[in-house]
């Protein structure tokens, strides 16, 4: 199982695009960096929607409520 | 020959085959299909500048993302354009946007996510732990399963995080959450 070496995040804002001028699209891109057991850290990336962020945040305060708790 | 371009029903019709060309990704629809199926009595002649005109009318109002005062100028304008569209065509244009506007820019949205996206989440815990080789209680431990990747393709991460690592993430989405109802909302 990979170890969570990092975790950064960009807020961005993607304006326009070739398909549509005016996308005013909000998004969290997060980069994760991740060490295998020999030590090999590798980058993992994904982009996601301002709801879904929203539901991976509420996720991750629930993680650490109950890792408190044990 | 140029009254059963008005139609409205094969209008309508048009407009969801151009949709799902243009913005949903659907292979297949071609012009002659369209003709065949939805004006079966306009020859291939009359009816291509016809489709290419309804094409360019829907990407610019989806390029545009036009509010609903936006899009009546827009038709309104078309409408006296020389070779425009008539009134009635118009209005189920304007009808065909309102309903589909919203699955549209979902379409051209995910078009321009170029990065994988976050498909699931799901967490465990794990409580205090011996082992025979190791005397010291280990630390709890969340491990957490992210499943990245576009359609078609599913990448499985477990991961180990530490108590301590947690709170750092805690924290720093504490900020993200401050920066959002700053920029977001301005």
């Amino acid at each position: 199982m990979k170890m969570l070496v990092d975790f950064q995040w960009k807020l961005g804002m993607a304006v326009s695009s070739d398909s549509c001028r005016s996308l005013k699209y909000p998004y969290v891109a997060v980069l994760l960096k991740v060490a295998d057991h020999s030590g090999q850290v590798k980058n993992k990336s994904f982009e996601m929607t301002i709801p879904q962020f929203q539901n991976f945040y509420r996720q991750f305060k629930e993680i650490a409520a109950v890792i408190e708790t044990v | 020959m140029a009254g059963e371009l008005e139609g409205s029903k094969a209008l309508s019709g048009l407009l969801s085959g151009l949709a799902q060309e243009a913005f949903h990704g659907h292979q297949g629809i071609t012009e002659e299909l369209l003709r065949s199926q939805l004006y079966p009595e306009v020859s291939l002649e009359e009816f291509r500048p016809f489709l290419a005109k309804m094409r360019g009318i829907l990407k610019s109002i989806a390029s545009a993302d036009m509010d609903f005062n936006q899009l009546e100028a827009f038709l309104t304008a078309q409408t006296k354009k020389q070779g425009g569209i008539t009134s009635d065509q118009a209005a189920v244009i304007s009808k065909f946007w309102k309903s589909h506007k919203t699955k549209i820019r979902e379409s051209l949205m995910n078009q321009s996510r170029w990065d994988s996206g976050l498909r699931g989440l799901s967490w465990r815990v794990d409580g205090k732990s011996q082992s025979r080789h190791s005397p010291q209680i280990h630390t709890p431990v969340a491990i957490m399963e992210l499943e990245i990747g576009k359609s078609g393709q599913v990448l499985s991460l477990q991961m180990k995080m530490k108590a301590q690592q947690q709170k750092d993430m805690n924290l720093n989405f504490c900020v993200w959450n401050l920066m959002k109802s700053r920029s977001i909302n301005s």
